[in-house]
Order: structure tokens, then sequence, then C-alpha cells
């Protein structure tokens, strides 16, 4: 299909404004007679709280409430996470909103405090006297799993969810390989490191609706909110700014709850941001696992078996570690044809930091896994990283380890020879103790949410007299082009010039729900809502149109501002015009409409069979990288990625996106190391947690793929979480070709390196 | 575990002193209850996190009188409240003092190098302080001045411990003064980081004459392997006097990395830095001396 706007790299419209500093983020934002909030987190990662005394605070001179969880009407949910169907206990884990008889993790919000200032509300933090028992706690997964391990809840197992592939008979299938590589992987914690970190501004409006201005992945946890306090789910409202960064560790709430009981409390406006520090203490991780693998395969190189064994810890409470086990576990086998797997995946709760949503959710672990599998296998068949992939990667046709169909196009071959072809010929190693490797690694990875959540999106569309066009949103926008993605469509569509359209985003009492900017679903979802809306609009332009210009319906198209006949061009009408007709004849040009996605039931057995996700990206990275023999520093020379993203609506926006997720890997392979000992945190600010910085980041070629083959607008496939996929076993199988070590934990530091590198020799 | 509030959540008093004689005085009269602000990129972040608290705080950084870089044909002058950004784009630190040019190139990101001072470098005690080793190894003194005068103490002598100086409290750093090189000079200073622009694992200065094919006067220096920087004369004498080739830079390098007993912290593992130590000092040595013309 030929497209004039969807496909053309353009700037972002909010791109200048962001440029120039004018956008108010969720901070940049007062009101008169403002408070501030502060929150006292638990000093241990396992303790029971004896008391909690907040008199002194209270009587601190500008102090206006402490709240505590006897304060909170419900302190105690189960989590939803933005999904408005009911998925039963399996999916879901308790939210608790400030603690209460015992603390599950450092940093566990305990007291609440509002005051005229933000130091003296720290002030009055010092001046709550909690008394603790200490606990003695479990911070190792594999411990927590034993029978008589410490429980970190309330209930009398510390497991949090079990699932199983299981794909004909891996036992007999060994014993048919010729080779066999069994290896244990592990993988840290990792925060998301968001440039913005939490904020908002909470109010009580004239009308008594609680009102949070909050940078946000999920503006419908405003029901939880609801939920909360105790009142109806229509007082309370969200407006979610645009996000400086969430990618995930704003799915979960974060100071929203906090807010809303404080202004409500108090009835006056509040305002509640936290510091780095702070930030890196209040929310989620990536999950850390730890992955033994088993791969088999005959001597010319084609898989016989795999049996993976997934553990992962999903610290102090539960959040969203049901979905990312279940993601890890479809991912397990990656995007190969193994006739017999075995996939045993489960998720344990510790007193460590809570692990969630992180960009990637559970495919990134065993794409680690899975692909320095593959590299090992190589290496011992002498295949190039190449040939070994072609043999067995995914095709047209094949079906994934649950049973489940591939829609679209797999395109695991094209990328994979796209990527690797385009490093060229090897250099020679630039000095004697520099050493050059190449790595290649493939990915595979869900775009849309689990079908078995039945997810909807609705977008508005509304054609003015003068033939601007008003859209409205529910959709957060984190940065990554949401917003202008929508825009574009309608666009593309309406054959109105993109500065005539104006968008209102995430307000949940204003805009139609779009469903939370997680999951890699926005362009997916509320793409198709947005096309869908403005196809209705277009009908009714066009059955208008048509009797206007005594045209077949057939003959009109929508060009610059003008409906035209397609066999007469010079016979046009300006748009507005029709719009004016339509008016004057009552029919107003508006239209929300709503997409759902395919759905499926909730699983019921530990067992994964069938569809789980509606359809899957695939992509590949190619790097070279430079190790330094003699201090272990590795440094990504280049890297080359091609994914297939179905059509790219905006080219720019999908190489910022694939660039982006390769950064965030690059910070995964080699620098980012989020250590937590005995639960206390041994990264707490940005100068422990390294993230790479311009200088230690290579100009990342992106080739795209436009199979017009996915599920979304225009053939789109997602790309967001995906492009987290391939980068860090790349890196670590290039590691390996340079040097000849296998790093299987991460990061590889240079301390890693050189040592592996010494005890090899 | 303290965390950076970003907030300064004692009181004091915020003394702004735009002339030395104002400074020194307020350093006198609040003998012991004041802290001297230059850049504020460590002490602010100090004082956020709870780690540092003073009733008085003295603002110097506005002295224009300390804010100078002056050499002429033999020695350079350093006023101690120059950026590390200008000093970074100075011509002749570029062209003649190698080993502090690299220091300053290395250290940090754009935005804290035009706040943060060379003097703050020094006076913050940091064992791992990159302008620490380059001054090091060029023999550089220090001027410490107060209402009862000034003194002139060696770099060498300056350090004490990790956030420890011979600095009195009446104290103010006012002149960094590098000596007369000598002739056919090389410098240089390398580090290792986690990253870019990081604070060191480990850093090396190195700072040698040559005398034809001959190393002359030499210097060497680490900064984060001990509770201070420091120089390692065993190695330094291994070199001097001695006709330069590769066996015996390996030999001074492996000396070297005998003696020092770094430890394991947050950034790196005193294994790590053992190990590294002979590998930047090669390095160091090496480029020092083909600086100064010698050839290898």
């Amino acid at each position: 299909m030929e497209t004039t706007v969807v496909g053309k790299g353009l700037p972002k419209f909010d791109a200048y404004t962001k440029a120039k500093g004018n956008i108010a983020y969720a901070d940049d934002f007062s009101l008169p007679g403002m408070l501030y909030a502060k929150v006292l987190r638990s000093k241990y990662p396992a303790a029971k709280i004896i008391s909690i005394n907040t008199a002194r605070a209270e009587l601190l001179p500008g102090v206006h409430t402490v709240m505590t969880s006897k304060d909170v009407p419900h302190n105690n949910l189960r989590a939803k996470f933005g999904q408005s169907t009911d998925i039963g206990p399996n999916f879901e884990g308790l939210y608790r909103v400030l603690a209460e008889e015992k603390v599950r993790f450092l940093g566990e919000a305990i007291a609440l405090v509002a005051a005229d200032s933000e130091k003296i509300a720290e002030e009055a933090l010092t001046l709550i006297d909690v008394i603790y028992e200490q606990l003695p706690g479990v911070f190792d997964p594999i411990e927590a799993l034993k029978p008589d391990a410490y429980l970190v809840g309330d209930n009398d197992t510390n497991l949090v969810s079990q699932f199983k592939i299981r794909q004909g008979d891996v036992a007999t299938a060994f014993e048919s390989a010729d080779v066999i590589v069994e290896n244990t992987y592990r993988v840290p914690f990792k925060d998301h490191a968001f440039l913005e970190p939490e904020a908002g501004v909470a109010w009580v409006d004239e009308n008594g609706i609680i009102t949070i201005r909050v940078c946000t992945q999920v503006i419908e946890h405003f029901r939880t909110v609801a939920e909360v306090l105790g009142i109806p789910h229509n007082h309370v409202r969200v407006i979610g700014t645009w996000v400086g960064g969430g990618f995930g560790g704003k799915e979960d709430i974060s100071v929203e709850s906090f807010l809303a009981l404080l202004a409500w409390k108090t009835k006056q406006p509040v305002k509640l941001t936290y510091t780095r520090e702070e930030s890196f203490l209040a929310h989620s991780k990536r999950h850390p696992f730890v992955m033994k693998y088993k791969t088999g395969a005959t001597k010319d190189g084609m898989l016989v078996a795999l049996e993976a064994e997934l553990i992962a810890d999903a610290g102090a409470y539960t959040y969203l570690s049901p979905w990312v086990l279940l993601y890890a576990t479809v991912n397990a086998a990656g995007p190969y044809n193994i006739p017999h797997v075995k996939v045993d995946t489960v998720a344990v709760l510790t007193n460590n930091p809570f692990s969630s949503a992180y960009r990637g959710f559970g495919a990134v672990q065993p794409n680690f896994a899975y692909e320095s599998q593959m590299d090992e296998l190589a290496r011992i068949l002498d295949l190039d990283p190449l040939t070994i992939r072609l043999k067995n990667c995914l095709r047209q046709g094949d079906t994934l380890t649950t049973g489940a169909d591939f829609g679209g196009s797999v395109a695991v071959q094209e990328v994979a020879e796209k990527a690797w072809q385009a490093l060229g010929p090897k250099r020679a190693d630039p000095g004697k103790h520099i050493k050059l490797g190449r790595g290649l690694a493939v990915g595979m990875m869900s775009y849309g949410r689990l079908t078995f959540l039945h997810d909807t999106s609705r977008s508005y569309i509304k054609l003015e007299l003068d033939g601007s066009v008003l859209m409205r949103s529910g959709i957060p926008d984190l940065g990554a082009g949401q917003a202008q993605a929508l825009v574009q469509i309608a666009a593309e569509e309406l054959g109105v010039p993109l500065e005539k359209i104006k968008i209102f985003t995430s307000d949940t009492s204003l805009t139609p729900l779009a469903g939370t900017s997680t999951a890699t679903r926005q362009l997916y979802m509320s793409g198709n809502a947005t096309l869908k809306a403005a196809r209705e609009v277009k009908e009714r332009l066009i059955d208008k149109a048509s009797v206007m210009l005594n045209a077949d319906k057939t003959d009109l198209k929508f060009v610059n501002e003008k409906i035209l006949r397609i066999s007469e061009p010079d016979k046009y009408l300006a748009l507005s015009a029709v719009i004016g007709q339509c008016s004057t004849d009552g029919d107003e040009l508006y239209s929300e409409a709503q997409f759902n996605a395919p759905f499926t039931e909730v699983p019921v057995s530990d067992v994964i069979t069938g569809q789980t996700f509606a359809d899957f990206t695939f992509g590949a990275y190619a790097v070279e990288v430079a190790v330094d023999e003699e201090t272990g520093a590795v440094n990504v020379e280049r890297a080359v990625t091609c994914y297939d993203v179905g059509k790219a609506i905006n080219p720019l926006n999908v190489e910022g996106q694939l660039e982006g997720g390769g950064v965030d890997s690059i910070g995964y392979a080699l620098t980012e190391n989020f250590e937590v000992e005995q639960g206390y945190l041994k990264s707490h600010s940005l100068a422990e947690y390294l993230l790479p910085t311009a200088l230690d980041v290579p100009d990342i070629e992106t080739i795209l793929v436009e199979s017009g083959a996915g599920i979304g607008p225009y053939g789109a496939k997602g790309i967001g979480e995906p492009a987290c996929n391939a980068m860090a076993p790349a890196i670590i199988n290039a590691i390996r070709d340079a040097v000849g070590v296998r790093i299987t934990s991460l990061p590889a530091t240079s301390e890693k390196v050189l040592f592996a590198m010494l005890s090899q020799n | 575990m303290k965390t950076n509030t970003k907030i300064l959540t004692s009181e004091f008093e915020y003394l702004e002193c735009p002339t030395l004689a104002e400074a020194l005085n307020c350093l006198s009269k609040y003998n012991g209850k004041a802290k001297i602000l230059a850049g504020g990129t460590d002490l602010l972040i100090k004082m956020k996190s709870g780690l540092l608290q003073c009733q008085y705080l003295i603002f110097v950084k506005k002295i224009e009188a300390l804010n100078y870089l002056i050499s002429d044909k033999k020695t350079l002058r350093i006023g101690p409240m120059i950026n590390l950004r200008s000093i970074e784009k100075n011509e002749q630190v570029k062209a003649y003092y190698s080993a502090l040019f690299e220091a300053v190139r290395s250290m940090a990101a754009t935005s804290v190098k035009n706040m943060a001072t060379i003097g703050g470098n020094l006076c913050n005690g940091s064992p791992a302080a990159d302008t620490a080793p380059p001054l090091l190894v060029y023999g550089a003194t220090l001027k410490l001045s107060s209402m009862r005068g000034d003194r002139i103490v060696p770099v060498e002598e300056f350090f004490l411990g990790p956030s420890q100086t011979v600095l009195e409290s009446d104290e103010l750093l006012t002149e960094i003064c590098l000596p007369d090189l000598g002739d056919q000079v090389g410098s240089s200073f390398l580090k290792l980081g986690r990253v870019s622009a990081d604070i060191a694992k480990i850093n090396v200065a190195v700072c040698l004459n040559r005398n034809g094919k001959t190393v002359g006067n030499c210097r060497i220096a680490f900064g984060s392997v001990a509770p201070t920087p420091i120089r390692i004369p065993e190695a330094e004498e291994i070199l001097k006097g001695q006709e330069m080739s590769d066996e015996l830079i390996v030999k001074a390098a492996k000396a070297a990395a005998g003696l020092i007993k770094p430890i394991t912290d947050k950034r790196s593992t005193n294994s790590y830095r053992q190990q590294v130590s002979k590998v930047i000092l090669e390095e160091g040595i090496r480029s020092a001396w083909q600086r100064a013309g010698g050839e290898l």
C-alpha cells in the first residue's frame, strides 16, 4: 500500500519542545498551598515491625500529617496491572501500600509525611520511631525454595509460580545427540535508570475528585488508587505527564497511592518526587535468573533437544513475576526448531528488591542463555555462527514449543544474514594485546499483551470545522514516540498535514482509555484503534463527498486537505467544505473506536500449551568487540542490528528504539551490575551503578526489514521491547571469539574477563 | 548507607568571600567550624548525604586572584580555583604537561569539569583523585595560606589518608607550583575506569627525563591503590640511570606491582588492581619515554 506520511522518518512533534526544555514533566508542576511529601523506608531487608511512633514527627512545626498502614483504608489489595479482565490469583499478587507487621525488603515504604517543605518533611522522617526486630530473611531463590526456608510473605511457601513446556521426549533425544553443551548462566538485577525519577502532584479538585498528575506507564492504576481509599473509581483521576523514560520501571504503582492518601487526608495539594537513590530503592528491577541449559545437536549441526531450568528471583513481592516468568518460559527455546524440548521455570520470593517489568520482560534473560549455547555448539561443531542458526531457525509455518502457530512473518533467517553480512570482511587486530572478535545472536519476543488478558484499546478522532483534527487517547507517551505514531496514522488516513493535528493524551477522566504503555502494545493496539477511528470518519466523509462531487465512492482520494476524484484530479473539494456540509446536515465528524486483540483463555495448567501471544518480532545483532588481553577491558567497536518491524510507521523512531535497546543491552552485557548483598544494595546511586556513557557506545547501524506481515496498523510489528534482545549475547559471543573465554554471568566486567583469561592459560 | 536527599538538611551560615584576605579572615575566625566550598562537586554531595556538617560554609571560588594558570618558560603556577575544564583547554598544559592534561581529560563530564576546581580535587583528599598522581610526578609544591602566614608543602607530604590532608582548619590552598622539569622530559597518565569519565579503579602517572638512551630523573605515582596517592620510589630507582629497554620497563612495572597493596572496594578488586597496575605502568613508562624523544 502506498503511503505518504506513514513510513516517513519525521521528527516527533514533541521533540523541539523537549529539546528546548519546555515540557512540564511531573516534577515541573506546582500548585498554590502545595505540601511536600517524603516516604520513610525500611532500614532492614527482613524485620518485624514492633511499633511505629509518629508522635514526635507530628509535633514538628510545618508537618501536616504522618500516615502509616493503619491510616490506609485498604492497605492490602490484589494487584491489577491495568488489566480489566479477571485473571485469577495465579497471575496476580499482593499490592501492599505501606508495610505492616513485617518488612520484606530494604526500602519498603513504612510511613508518609506531608509538610510545608521538603526539608521539614525530611526532618520529620528522622522523628518517626520505628522499633524493628530483625529477621533472618532469605536472599537466594534456590535457598528460598528449600522446605525449611525463611518465609518472605504470609503464605506457607516462597514459590510464586511455576511453568513447564513439554514437547517430545528429551531423555531419549539426548541419547541420539552427537554433541551436548551444558552450562549454567546467571544474570543480575538491572535498574531501569530512567532519566526522570518517579514524581507527581495530587490534589482534591472542586468536585472532590482526587486528581493525580504523575509520570506513569499505566494511568489505569486510578482504579487501584480508588480501591486503596475505598472510594468510587470515578472519584480518582490520573493525568499522565510526558514521561522521561519508563522501560517497565513505571509500570507498577509508584507515588500515586501515597499522593492520593496525603491529598485526601490534608485536603491540600501534595508533591512527591523521588531522589535517584530513593528511586533505586523504591521501584522494581529486572529479574535475576539462574538458567541451566542443556542443548543437544547432531554432528551436522541440527538441534535435537533442549532442556532448560530457569529460576527467577522475584524479590520481596509478587508484582509481575508470574507474567515475566511465563514470557521466559515461552521464549526459553528461542526462535529455533527443536523437536524435543523440556522447560521448567520457577519464580521465588526473597528479601531482595522486588522484581517486575523491565523492557524485554522475561524474554531477554533466556535469550542470553540460548544464544550462548548456540555459539558453543557452533564452536564444537566447527560451524560459523550464521550457519548453525540458519540450519535450525524457525521459518514460516513452524510452530512454537507450546504448539502455537506463528502468524505473520518469521524472518529469523533474513535478519541473521543481513546483520552478520553487514559486518563485512574481518580486520586485523589493531595492537598486539588488543584482540578483535565477532559475535552474532538472534532473538524473539512477542508484542502485545498475553492473549488471555483480553486486551483492548480506544482512540478518538474529531474533525473540526476548519479542517483541523483533534485526537484523544489515554496513551502514556514514555518518550518513545507513542503519541507521534497515532498522529502519523491519522494524518495518513485523512490527508491532513501533521501540524494540523493535535492530540490530547493520558487523562483517565477525559481521554478514552488506551491501556498501558507496556508490553510493546501501544502501536499495535492504539495504532489499530486510531486507524479504525480514522477510517470510520473517512467513510462518512466519502459518503458526503461522493454526493457533492457526484462521484463513485471508490473514485475518491484524500490528499493535502482535499478530497479529489482519482479519475479527474482537478475535480476536488476542500476537506473543510465537506466537513462543513456534514455539520450543516447534522453529522458531527468524530469517532471513538475500540480495537480488541485476539484472546484466549487463562491457562489452567502449569504446562503451557497453545497460544499465549498474538505475534512475535524477530531480530538479530552482529557485533565486533575489541578485548584488551592485559586489562580485560571490552569495547564494542561495531554493532549492526537487523529487525523485521513489519512496517516502520516512523523509521527514524524505529531506529531510535533499536539503538536505545542496543545501548541498554551494552550496559547489561558489560557494566550494569545492581549488586545486592544479603538484601542490602551495594549499588545505590549512579556513581556505583554504571551506565554506558556516550563514549562507551559505538554507532549502531540499523537495518530495517519490512515484511508488512505484522498485526499492527499497516502490517507493523512492535519493536520497543524486542529491541533489547540479541545485543548482550552477541557481545558475549564476540568476547569468546576474541579471546576464547565463555562468560556465563553478566555483566562481563574487565575483572571477570581478565581472570577468565588468566585461569584459562 | 547514606542517601543523597538532594537537600542540605543541616543549618549553616553561608559566607561568600570575594578576596583572599576575607577568606583567610573567615577561616581564622570560624576555625574548625567552617568548610571551604569551591566547585562543590564533592562537598555538596557529602553534605546532601549527611556525611558532612558544618556551621559555616566559606565560598572561595569567586576569588579571582586564585583563578589563574601562568606558565613561564620553566615553571607552571596554577591558581587552585581554576576549573578542570580550563586546565584541559590550556595549550601550555596540553603541550608540555601531558600527564596533567590526560588526567583532567579523563575526569567526569564536561558540565562537572566546568564546576570542579583542581584545588578541590586535591583538598578533597580522595585516594583516587586524578590530578594527584601527575602533580606527584612533577614534584609539585602547594602553598597553604592562613592568617598565620604561608607555608610550602610538597604534594608528596600533603595527603594523609582518605579525606585527610595536612591542611589545617584555618588554611587555604592558594597555589600549586610545578618546578622546572628539565630538558628532554616526557610524562603520561593512564587510568582504568568502569565506563568513560568514571572515578579511577586505578590510575598512574609517570614523568621522566631522557639522557640519550638512558633514563635520567624519573617519578612514578599511583592512585587508588593505597589510602593516599603514592609514589613508588623502588620502581623509579630501577629505571634511573639505566639504558631504556622493554626488559627494563617490565622489570620496573613488575616491581611496582609487587609493592602496592590495593584493597577491594565497590569499583574493583585488589587482585585486579594488582594485576593491571603493571600493565598500565608499562604503558605509562613507554609513552613518557617516547614523549621525551626516546625510542623503543
